[in-house]
């Protein structure tokens, strides 16, 4: 874990240089978006809740139904 | 007098070009008409996924006392998605997700149903959520989010409010919100006798940066933050006894999680995106979990596949790594079983003192901590559960 955040906070401190809005066609395509389509989270959100043995939170409504809750 | 002369010909004239450059300069309203108000949908997605489960847990009854019951389950799950506008500012998004389980839990010996395949054998649980965005200036929003879930003897309700913040000419963008659910569900002992009403609250709070690192790559950090309090687990789940009976689980009535989320994107040169994922996840119950997605190749072609909303995922053949490590501290008498049969489970792991892994040996951390290795696929939408028998001996 503390590799990851080194990692992390390397690569955010190489962040510091803007890119202009110019050169930024690339990351406008659907497919580099860093955060799920809607309803793929909400199938994401579900292999989570049944891994974790939870319930609830990460703001999603706590269903049970599958029993696993 | 030739000096002040010119110097006065050059006031008026800048002074009133001036005038009638602002007496000329159309509006905003004028170029692009008044401001639309009404509500115009933007998009109606739909998708389905399907979850087949099989395996075998200890708090099902359709097993053996002592040994762990079927737990075969059949999900069914359409989703549609609602966006509208109403003006430049404001956006609506309905979102109605709906649960169809078959066997939503497992019944038990034949032909005496235990209390879960009495009360929902079969099931449809429904979701409407509602969210409304509102965008204050180019790089700034704050959106209300509320929903309610109904589900046979389930009911949840959930509030929220988010809000983003754009900086540094949009390279880096923060975002915050924080949420909170209700749950009201009926009791049950674990003979099928309702027991009143149980409750359950759960807040949450998350905070996130966005940041654009090069002209192809962007990567992305969340860290959420989950206090549950109330009747955690679902009053009719059974555990094996020393004595050989059956028991209530009982589990602690608070819960504190944290999950922290790595992301990033990087474009390739065949116009294709490569995107990482990793979550790291802990609680107050001892539970620990890494999980890694990708490498995740998408295409143009493959997300447009997706956006059609066919059965089809683009992170086609992605590939699921969980890491998960014992319960250290206190272990609360808890279910013992994979659900679904794939999935490591600590508290199974704790209870038998040991972890076998599916596949090779098991990782040991740190002397006595076990730990366990999971695969799972993800391909075409479908969720492939391998089972384990070796788990369950």
């Amino acid at each position: 874990l503390r590799a990851l955040i080194a990692i992390l906070l390397a690569t955010s401190a190489a962040g510091c240089a803007a890119v202009p809005q110019n050169r930024r066609a690339r990351l406008a395509d659907p497919m580099m978006s860093v955060t799920d389509e809607p309803l793929d989270a909400y199938r994401r959100q579900k292999l989570y809740d049944t891994r974790e043995g939870a319930a609830g939170g990460d703001g999603t409504a706590a269903g049970g139904g599958c029993g696993c809750q | 007098v030739r000096s002040r002369f010119v110097a006065a010909a050059l006031v008026i004239a800048f002074g009133s070009s001036r005038a009638l450059a602002e007496d000329a300069k159309p509006t905003d309203a004028q170029i692009l008409g008044p401001e639309d108000t009404a509500l115009r949908i933007e998009s109606i997605t739909t998708r389905i996924t399907g979850y087949n489960q099989y395996g075998f847990g200890y708090q099902s009854k359709a097993g053996p006392i002592g040994g762990p019951g079927s737990e075969r389950l059949l999900v069914f799950e359409p989703q549609v998605e609602v966006v509208a506008t109403q003006g430049d500012r404001v956006t609506h998004r309905i979102w109605v997700p709906i649960d169809v389980v078959t066997a939503a839990s497992p019944h038990s010996f034949e032909p005496t149903p235990d209390v879960v395949s009495g009360a929902s054998r079969k099931l449809e649980g429904g979701t409407f959520q509602w969210s409304t965005t509102y965008k204050a200036d180019r790089g700034s929003q704050v959106a209300l989010t509320s929903g309610l879930h109904i589900e046979n003897p389930f009911r949840s309700w959930n509030a929220g409010l988010s809000g983003s913040r754009a900086l540094a000419d949009q390279n880096t963008v923060v975002a915050g919100s924080v949420v909170g659910i209700l749950d009201w569900f009926d009791r049950f002992l674990i003979t099928g006798v309702r027991n009143g009403r149980a409750e359950r609250s759960t807040t949450m709070a998350s905070a996130g940066v966005t940041q654009v690192l090069t002209p192809t790559t962007i990567v992305h950090v969340n860290y959420g933050l989950t206090v549950q309090e109330g009747e955690l687990g679902n009053t009719w789940n059974v555990v094996p006894l020393a004595n050989g009976e059956r028991g209530a689980e009982l589990l602690p009535s608070s819960r504190t999680r944290h999950a922290l989320v790595g992301r990033m994107s990087q474009f390739l040169p065949w116009n294709g995106a490569l995107r990482l994922y990793y979550r790291f996840y802990t609680d107050d119950w001892g539970i620990e979990a890494h999980s890694v997605e990708g490498p995740d190749h998408a295409t143009p072609d493959a997300y447009a596949l997706s956006r059609r909303s066919l059965p089809l995922s683009h992170a086609d053949r992605a590939i699921f790594l969980h890491h998960s490590r014992a319960p250290r501290r206190h272990a609360p008498r808890r279910r013992q079983r994979p659900c679904p049969a794939s999935v490591s489970h600590p508290w199974r792991q704790a209870r038998r003192g040991r972890a076998r892994a599916g596949f090779g040996a098991a990782p040991t951390l740190r002397g006595r901590v076990r730990s366990l290795l999971s695969l799972e696929r993800l391909a075409n939408g479908r969720r492939i559960v391998r089972p384990r028998p070796a788990l369950l001996k």
